[in-house]
């Protein structure tokens, strides 16, 4: 009888250990990768949903941010509190006008293709350089765009001169810093899971600049989870 | 003995400690060398020296801990030579370096069996990401690790999966000799493949790798540091399988006892020699073409870095050189088993015995004239499509012959659906499945659609798990009474059998269909909308195909742990000589080396065919 109670009590001991590694193991494999959704905070305004989105754009993400890849060019989401997250999958409502900012703080690499130098499906096919109307940008002094595919939106964002004073090494990158500032409308249709991603081969060193970050959710990839 | 008494001394406890020891001198040795050097950071981005000096560093205190150096000092220090090493005793012998066969035929039985469920693990996490057709779970990166680190693991572990428990078990008493040729060698080929278990899974600190199980470059020289885990498992394992692989060669053939001609030799024996062949000639390849791949990461070489002169073209060949021949590595110790189990229970002998060994030995031959049928698609030099086109669908001829061997044993035969008949029987059905539908992607037209869709992984799982996991199986039921000394339950193993191979079928068939018809793509997070029924349907069969394996694990611990109902001296009425021995078979298995008169599949043909002398086999105990 002991020695029965013995075995239960092994079999017992073995499978916590199993269970506790084992979440451990998923536990691992989902945190820590940029892909937990942040959600937007949503307002209404005339009974119409109205979110205020703001990202930053940075060369590297630092070592507070990705210790695994400090050196990764990245895209970061502000929060309510002002606060940068890591997170790129943002999970927005549906039917509802974005009003989008984007800080770029990364220098200019150019676009392969120039026919994105040209906005593409946000409100009135222009964006605010700057505070400055615009509906084209010098496809040499780009650095990277915003493009959710199946909404057909495109946005150019001018990179920081090459001369320019402040420039920021790594995020978080205060608003003090060299940088663009980016804005534009656009809206959510129905409810999905779309795709955003940088078309600017921005991942210096990868596979023809389309590897490393440019494929990795948590940098320069990322999901619009419409709800 | 008190318990902290018995955690002192060379045992996994010990080397556990000096292995994370070990690695932590590596690394800190490796950052004294590289220091400051902005230079050596700039070019690699990662302290990648540190990282893989501190593995190399694991392993060897890994095995200071366990006494591997132990001997080779005493003899440097003049003390006489002995090929024993902690044989007698209780279970400690499981947790330390022991020279005894058997304990490491159990102890690589349940080792690769924790890494097995490990693998299958993730193959449920992969599932659960394909549940629906956009990015869900996993971000693309994870995904693919966690894709990496099933197939690594499966292809890696498994490869000692039946030449690790059953022949490390078996082959000394099935050739009537007493030990292995070099019993520290096989010790240490256990307890490398246990650290390169390790090492892969921790991987996921230093961020995966997005290579799959191939490591093809240039997404090797890319990747993250995570890849270096990948590299030293794989050399691990590669140095493992030659060392077992030439160990095994060695005692097959000069530790024979009398009378064991070639021509009597279990049928067991011989795929356990092809395999063993295959091992030698193809896993140095293997270690040389990651050694090189590390290097190129660590230590700036440029072997496979084409920007730099090297090619990696050159790294997808030596990969698959070694990556062709390792497929059958993992299906002929499969036809072994068969062929050795079937007779038993058809009550017939072996029909066509040298037929048998001449396929065996006839896809361990052509089975290093084939590798390029991975690489059609490549860019290789297409006047070479047509030859390794022929020589891939040449092997189909052995590995034929080997199937109507097995068919025509059961012709007429007495049948009796124990469990182990069952996986093998399953093993028909499922490997001729995995064969015809290999034929598609050796022909170079058809091919063209199926190369790099899940058609071709369906093919693989049917040929690897179909072929070897089911008879993996076939071997735990059959011989682990003979290991243990205890039956495992019956009816549970035919639940076990049932619900395992419908849900394979259930698994692994619609993802021909989803391969073929949908084009979906391997290795690829998000699938086509249209897919996502098939996809849920082989996502439910993999739960459940899971849950199946987790039934084997409770008739497992129930029969051998709880149960435990002493097992009949020959259960199976088998005529083979293990089963002449007691069970579990003593330390020295015979006290007379036995006379071997006839083969042993001479059912329906009288007597038992080995002679063992008056008094053995009494062992030692």
């Amino acid at each position: 009888m002991r020695a029965t109670g013995f075995k239960v009590l092994g079999v017992a001991v073995g499978l916590a250990a199993a269970a506790v590694l084992i979440g451990l193991y998923v536990s691992k494999l989902t945190t820590d990768n940029g892909s937990k959704a942040y959600t937007v905070p949503v307002q209404t305004q005339g009974g119409h949903k109205v979110v205020d989105l703001q990202i930053e754009t940075v060369a590297a993400v630092g070592p507070q941010f990705s210790p695994a890849h400090p050196d990764y060019v990245s895209y970061l989401v502000r929060d309510a509190q002002g606060k940068w997250l890591r997170r790129t999958v943002w999970r927005l409502p549906a039917n509802a006008t974005v009003h989008m900012t984007i800080y770029n703080f990364d220098g200019a690499s150019g676009l392969r293709n120039p026919l994105y130098a040209r906005p593409q499906g946000i409100d009135g096919n222009s964006f605010m350089l700057d505070g400055k109307a615009t509906d084209f940008i010098n496809p040499d002094d780009t650095s990277h765009t915003f493009a959710v595919p199946a909404y057909g939106l495109v946005v150019p964002l001018t990179g920081v001169a090459d001369n320019a004073k402040n420039q920021c090494g790594y995020a978080p990158c205060a608003l003090s810093m060299a940088h663009h500032t980016i804005t534009f409308t656009f809206h959510t249709g129905k409810v999905g899971h779309y795709r955003w991603q940088c078309f600017v081969p921005c991942a210096a060193g990868w596979i023809d600049g389309f590897g490393g970050p440019m494929q990795t959710i948590g940098y320069m990839d990322g999901f619009l989870d419409v709800i | 003995m008190s318990v902290a008494r018995r955690l002192v001394g060379f045992n996994l406890f010990t080397a556990c400690v000096l292995g994370v020891g070990g690695w932590y001198a590596g690394w800190f040795s490796a950052h004294a060398v590289v220091g400051p050097s902005l230079d050596y950071f700039a070019d690699v981005d990662f302290n990648e020296l540190s990282l893989v000096l501190g593995y190399i560093g694991g392993v060897l205190g890994f095995l200071i801990g366990l006494g591997f150096f132990n001997y080779p000092l005493a003899r440097l220090r003049g003390y006489p030579p002995s090929l024993r090493e902690k044989e007698q005793g209780g279970i400690g012998r499981y947790f330390s370096l022991c020279t005894d066969h058997k304990v490491v035929g159990i102890q690589y039985l349940v080792g690769i069996g924790l890494f097995f469920f490990i693998g299958g693990l993730n193959a449920m996490l992969i599932r659960t990401e394909l549940l629906r057709p956009d990015h869900q779970v996993w971000p693309a990166g994870t995904y693919l690790t966690i894709v990496g680190i099933h197939g690594t693991m499966m292809m890696g572990m498994m490869t000692s999966g039946i030449l690790g428990p059953f022949a490390n078990y078996l082959i000394p008493i099935l050739i009537g000799a007493r030990r292995m040729a070099f019993p520290r060698i096989e010790a240490l080929t256990f307890w490398l493949l246990m650290a390169a278990g390790v090492i892969l899974e921790t991987t996921i600190f230093f961020g995966g790798f997005p290579t799959g199980w191939t490591g093809y470059q240039p997404l090797g020289t890319e990747a993250n540091p995570g890849i270096d885990c990948y590299y030293l498992f794989f050399a691990l394992v590669g140095i493992s399988m030659t060392l077992l692989g030439l160990n095994m060669i060695a005692t097959i053939v000069t530790m024979r006892a009398p009378g064991l001609t070639w021509s009597r030799l279990p049928i067991f024996v011989w795929g356990v020699l092809s395999t063993a062949a295959l091992m030698v000639l193809a896993a140095p390849v293997l270690i040389a073409t990651l050694s090189m791949a590390l290097m190129d990461r660590v230590v700036q070489t440029n072997f496979f870095v084409a920007a730099q002169g090297g090619s990696a073209y050159l790294y997808e060949n030596l990969f698959w050189v070694f990556g062709h021949p390792e497929v059958y590595v993992l299906a002929l110790p499969g036809f072994a088993i068969v062929l050795e189990i079937l007779p038993v229970f058809a009550r017939k002998p072996l029909w066509g015995y040298r037929l048998a060994v001449g396929g065996l030995l006839g896809v361990t031959l052509l089975s290093f004239f084939v590798w390029q049928h991975h690489l059609f698609f490549s860019g290789i030099n297409a006047d070479l499509r047509p030859f390794f086109m022929l020589s891939t669908e040449l092997i189909s001829i052995p590995t034929g012959l080997t199937f109507l061997c097995g068919m025509m044993t059961l012709w007429r035969g007495q049948i009796r659906y124990s469990v182990p008949m069952l996986f093998c029987l399953a093993w028909f059905f499922n490997f001729l499945i995995g064969g015809l539908s290999g034929v598609f992607l050796s022909d170079t037209p058809s091919d063209t659609t199926t190369h790099g869709s899940f058609f071709s992984m369906a093919h693989f799982h049917y040929t690897i798990m179909g072929g070897l996991v089911f008879t993996f199986f076939a071997g735990i039921y059959y011989w682990v009474p003979k290991m243990t000394g205890f039956q495992l339950n019956e009816r549970l193993g035919k639940i076990h059998f049932w619900t395992m191979f419908v849900f394979f079928n259930l698994t692994f068939f619609p993802l021909f269909i989803a391969g073929f018809q949908g084009g979906m793509p391997r290795r690829v997070v998000t699938y086509p909308h249209g897919l996502q029924f098939l996809n849920d349907w082989v996502s439910v069969s993999a739960f459940l195909l899971g849950g199946s394996m987790l039934l084997f694990l409770y008739n497992f611990v129930k029969s051998l742990v709880f149960d435990r109902i002493p097992s009949p001296a020959d259960p199976w009425g088998s005529k083979s000589i293990e089963w002449q021995l007691p069970s579990p078979v003593p330390v020295q298995n015979f006290d007379r080396i036995p006379v071997f008169s006839s083969d042993p599949y001479g059912y329906g043909e009288g007597g038992r065919p080995v002679v063992v002398p008056a008094g053995a086999p009494a062992g030692m105990n």
